[in-house]
């Protein structure tokens, strides 16, 4: 602690600028982990806190997936003998009509029973409500809500509340407020109770119930209860305790948080690499201080214990800057995610709440500190071994010797030797992950070897545009490998994080245009909800009928999709009219023969399934595929593999006719409506919402609308990406901005002489400027080579472990070629201050340097 | 002792003591049971909830019951306030089990069955509880004579049922007070383990069309300080009535 105080502080404070840039690195390699652990860790926290507080005393959830089931179900749950209270529940997220209120979580409920499970405390209501449910149920515009909901609103009872339902925006009456408990702080407060046949009414629900919560007996397990009723109701239904929705969620959003984890894990090495760049400086400028420390008797671990010990220190108050940052950061991330959840995922949640978990605090100062150990961990090592003699005398040492330059190479051979065979291990994701990470090692330990080269190549242009200053700048990046290719490292991490990136998200779109180019082709599309992915609302099935025969339509197809577990995994069932698809939209199938996929599944004689889910679950075409359903086991071959984005985790496509067999539900969530040739879309949406505007919520969108809305959520879902990319981007320019101050301390006495034999201030500046520069083209051209290795990995992984999406490699060439003048300005602004730091600087002192 | 015996719709009939032996409790609860048969009943009620602080709130329904006890059929119908009107009960008695009970809402036109588990409610805030609705076989009950009292001066059999199958009743107990000169019930405490928690008070005796009839019902909930008084206006027994009419489908058909 000695040493920390007497040797580490004042170098600390003589280089305070470089030192609080090098934490810089940590703070932000930190923030971007909290701030996306956290912002993520919050919504499925929002979610699960939601779905804990709705539950109250429920042990047990009867649901069967998204798509509800036949009210029937309750009595013969209700009949379980060790069932002692059932209560059917709706669930519906709902407009709530008020400018920046968002949307309201409507739970409908039985009242006459679910005052068993749940407590509906009333702060205030008429009397007559307080204990007579019986207005409640003979009004079906009864409506309690939260007491946070109503003071936010400033709502009282007999108020009405607006809300937007199937049969359009509806006033309901406030019947009663409830007292702040846990259930009212669900969906941050969001929360209102309606009488769940008046719930099936407003949103289009038929006679179904979206689940069933229930208590068990006095003397009957969980498990014993499960059991039962998994024997009285069939595979089709899932019977789980609350907390099994959250890990539904969390599987639905997994690849998201796959997303999170790889740009939070680069964020973390490129920091990485600016402490490792700072450490080997500071050994470096303060050799002759270890010669001291040597002579003095200091050990060789000591000394390196003494680097450590700063690096730690440096690490620790980095990590407690990031967590700050990162918490600061946490809530914006959070209301992205949530925004992406609800658009893209369709389910509504509300992250109002980002609580800090005590152990990824915990955990992210380990990692900073860690990070910062691992980064300190070779200067400190090369501190540890310099000769006292040596350290005594002046001179450079930043050269890589020939030894360090052959054990680099054959070490990064290796890595590359080991990636290639964990790629051929194609069954292997462990190998594959391995082999990725080894492969990313390798570019790391080439990168000054490769720098060193690269900087000889510039040489003779640099030297052809600024023979003077052109040289000097090459000059100083060849002899200095170890410092520049820190900086180039991180830039290097940085290009290859946005090659990724931006490749992923091009292909993405390229396939989603395509996809909706070739399927997506009905002039006209009918929803109830604003939000197409919104499942919430529903139309009646013989609505189909009533559009069929307006004027100008030719024909109607009927979508039904809801979420359903399948081995497990929620995908998406989407059951259409397949004999219609196949006349107006056919897609080629991936897997089988295109006539006898459309004629088996039009059948009811087999599905098709999406390339994602087969991917994602190992299936092909002649499989037989099992779908638990609510009233039987669907046991039909897969028919056809086709493309379909319909969703991430994949989908299975069938019949009508299979859907409203085996779930006894017409409801639909989707009209596809193809017109006459005659006929204008702009007359044939307007005729569609004057033929319903009496009678329902109807939303027309045209098939530019739908396609600018479909590519308005995949942008949703890479905003977070961009906004990634720019953390990766600032980091890797905080790292240029390193360099240089380095650089330039480094060379103050060189710099000195300059000036001394009549080197122009101009001259000066323009060689730190072309150093900048060339650090800059360095870094573009490692990095764009790393992005193209970075991108494979990518396409695999999201292949693979995301979304099973086959997305073609494409450079993106568009995007990279926008980074360059942006990284080189970016470097060139970087190297401005240490360009003006270095002309004003006393002649005599920088002569006196070392 | 059948709740059903003391249930308020049933309303408790006493037809002439002469010529009745009935010496243990069994019999006395039968032969109230026996006296108060009718093929049918009509009446206006009008039910008002006390609460704790007093404040009342009204009610009116028609109510029309046919069959015999134990197995008869009922209609309830909301008359007022204008907010419930329309509202509708139907209770369907069977003598080996628990009634099924339904309700209907004419604003949505839905149905709902009220469920077994959802019987100790309290029915829509009255202190009765769905369980009171109903007529029980008096085969569904042990029962025991435990002395004799005396309720508003007039002589009564104190008779304790105990329900067969614990878990067919929220209540684990009755004591009912059945007056000897009349065979009508006086008084009906409902235990919940060894606490009493609901009284049932039968006034206002009357004999309709032959039938004893108590003409004001009061339930008090012992443990909330609250009471409901239902009277009972323009009854009528033995009206003509279909069974068709105390179905489902009548329910939905006739609102």
């Amino acid at each position: 602690m000695m040493l920390l105080r007497l040797i580490s502080w004042p170098y600390f404070r003589k280089h305070i600028v470089r030192s609080l840039l090098t934490i810089a690195g940590i703070v932000l390699g930190v923030a971007v982990f909290v701030g996306m652990h956290t912002a993520n860790q919050g919504v499925l926290f929002a979610f699960n806190s939601t779905v804990d507080r709705i539950a109250g005393k429920t042990e047990l959830q009867v649901t069967a997936g998204e798509t509800g089931f036949d009210e029937a179900v309750l009595e013969s749950v209700q009949s379980a003998s060790t069932v002692r209270v059932a209560v059917p529940v709706i669930e519906a997220t709902v407009d709530s009509q008020i400018a920046g209120q968002g949307n309201l979580l409507v739970l409908g409920t039985d009242m006459t029973g679910d005052r068993s499970l749940r407590d509906y405390d009333l702060e205030d209501a008429d009397e007559a409500i307080i204990d007579d449910p019986l207005v409640f149920l003979a009004q079906p515009d009864s409506i309690m809500l939260a007491k946070e909901f109503a003071e936010k609103n400033d709502l009282a009872v007999n108020d009405t509340v607006t809300l937007g339902t199937v049969l359009g925006p509806r006033a309901f009456t406030v019947r009663g407020i409830m007292r702040s408990s846990g259930l009212t702080s669900a969906f941050g407060g969001n929360l209102a109770i309606m009488d769940i046949y008046a719930a099936q009414h407003m949103f289009g629900r038929g006679r179904t119930f979206d689940r069933i919560d229930l208590a068990t007996r006095d003397g009957a397990s969980i498990e014993k209860a499960q059991e039962e009723l998994r024997q009285l109701l069939g595979p089709g239904f899932q019977i789980d305790a609350p907390a099994g929705r959250g890990r539904q969620f969390e599987a639905m959003t997994a690849s998201y948080s796959i997303m999170i984890n790889i740009s939070s894990l680069f964020a973390l090495f490129i920091g990485m690499f600016i402490i490792y760049n700072s450490f080997a400086i500071a050994v470096t400028q303060r050799r002759s201080e270890i010669g001291i420390l040597r002579a003095l008797g200091a050990t060789g671990g000591q000394v390196r214990g003494l680097f450590l010990l700063e690096s730690a220190v440096t690490g620790l108050i980095g990590s407690l800057g990031g967590v700050l940052l990162g918490l600061v950061m946490a809530r914006g991330i959070a209301a992205s995610i949530g925004g992406v959840m609800k658009d893209v995922y369709g389910v509504a949640q509300r992250a109002d709440e980002v609580a800090t978990d005590p152990a990824l605090l915990a955990l992210s100062l380990i990692i900073g500190i860690g990070t910062s150990l691992v980064a300190a961990f070779i200067p400190a090592r090369q501190a540890a071994r310099v000769d006292p003699v040596q350290a005594l005398q002046k001179g450079k040492y930043q050269v890589l010797s020939v030894g360090e330059s052959r054990l680099r190479a054959l070490a990064a051979a290796a890595f590359v030797i080991t990636s290639i065979l964990c790629l051929t291990a194609a069954s292997s994701r462990v190998a594959f992950y391995v082999g990725y990470a080894l492969a990313i090692l390798a570019a790391l330990l080439l990168g000054p070897l490769l720098a060193q080269w690269l900087g000889r190549a510039l040489r003779p242009v640099l030297k052809w545009m600024r023979p003077v200053e052109g040289a000097l700048a090459a000059d100083s990046l060849i002899q200095t490998p170890r410092r520049t290719s820190a900086s180039v490292a991180a830039l290097m991490l940085s290009l290859a994080l946005v090659t990724a990136f931006a490749g992923m998200a091009r292909a993405s779109y390229d396939s989603i245009l395509d996809w909706t180019t070739t399927t997506l082709n009905p002039d006209l599309f009918v929803s109830p909800s604003p939000e197409i992915v919104s499942r919430t609302l529903r139309f009646p099935g013989p609505m189909g009928e009533t559009l069929a025969a307006l004027p100008g339509i030719a024909r109607v197809q009927k979508v039904r999709n809801a979420r359903i577990l399948f081995n497990g995994a929620p995908v998406m069932i989407v059951a259409v009219e397949i004999g219609s698809v196949a006349e107006m939209a056919p897609s080629p199938p991936i897997e089988g023969d295109a006539t006898e996929m459309y004629r088996l599944a039009a059948a009811g004689e087999g599905v098709m399934i999406s390339d994602n889910l087969a991917k994602l679950h190992g299936l092909h075409a002649g499989q037989v595929l099992t779908i638990p359903a609510p009233h039987g086991l669907i046991s039909l071959p897969i028919v056809g593999v086709v493309l379909d984005y319909s969703d991430q985790q994949g989908s299975i496509l069938v019949d009508r006719t299979v859907y409203e067999r085996y779930w006894r539900d017409d409801s639909i969530n989707l009209f596809r409506v193809y017109l006459t040739p005659d006929a204008s879309p702009a007359d044939a949406k307007a005729a569609i919402l004057q033929r319903f505007a009496s009678e329902r919520q109807v939303f027309v969108f045209t098939n530019r609308e739908l396609r600018d809305y479909i590519l308005r959520i995949t942008d949703q879902w890479f905003g977070l990406t961009t906004v990634q990319i720019a953390v990766a981007v600032f980091v890797a320019i905080l790292g240029i901005v390193n360099t240089l101050t380095v650089s330039i301390i480094d060379r103050r006495r060189e710099l000195g002489v300059l000036k001394a034999v009549g080197g122009l201030r101009g001259q000066i500046r323009r060689t730190i400027w072309m150093e900048a520069v060339s650090i800059g083209t360095l870094g573009l051209i490692l990095g764009f080579a790393l992005g193209a290795l970075n991108l494979y990995y990518i396409l695999q992984i999201v292949e693979h472990d995301i979304a099973g999406m086959r997305l073609e490699y494409v450079f993106p060439v568009t995007t990279m070629v926008a980074l360059v003048p942006t990284i080189l300005a970016a470097a060139f602004v970087a190297s401005l201050w240490p360009a003006e730091s270095a002309v004003r600087g006393s002649l005599v002192e920088a002569l006196e340097y070392e | 002792m059948s709740r059903a015996v003391a249930l308020w719709i049933a309303l408790v009939v006493v037809l002439a003591p002469d010529g009745v032996a009935a010496q243990d409790a069994r019999q006395i609860v039968q032969e109230v049971q026996k006296r108060s048969n009718v093929r049918s009943q009509r009446y206006e009620g009008v039910l008002q909830v006390f609460n704790a602080k007093g404040k009342v709130s009204d009610k009116r329904w028609v109510l029309e019951r046919i069959g015999s006890y134990g197995s008869s059929k009922m209609i309830l119908r909301f008359t007022v306030p204008a907010e419930v009107k329309g509202v509708a009960l139907l209770v369907v008695n069977h003598t080996d089990r628990a009634s099924d009970q339904w309700m209907w809402t004419p604003s949505i036109e839905r149905d709902r069955r009220i469920a077994f588990q959802d019987r100790s409610q309290r029915f829509f805030g009255t202190d009765f509880s769905f369980e009171d609705l109903e007529e029980r076989d008096v085969d569904q009950f042990d029962y025991s004579i435990l002395g004799d009292e005396t309720i508003d001066g007039e002589s009564c059999w104190k008779i304790q049922s105990v329900p067969r199958q614990a878990k067919s009743s929220q209540y684990t107990r009755s004591i009912v007070w059945v007056r000897k000169a009349t065979y009508t019930f006086a008084q009906l405490d409902s235990y919940i383990k060894e606490q009493v928690v609901r009284r049932l008070d039968y006034r206002d005796m009357a004999n309709v069309q032959g039938v004893w009839t108590a003409r004001r019902l009061e339930m008090s909930d012992l443990r909330t300080g609250s009471r409901t008084r239902l009277t009972l206006e323009q009854l009528q027994y033995n009206v003509p009535m279909k069974d068709e009419d105390f179905t489902l489908q009548a329910l939905r058909r006739q609102s």
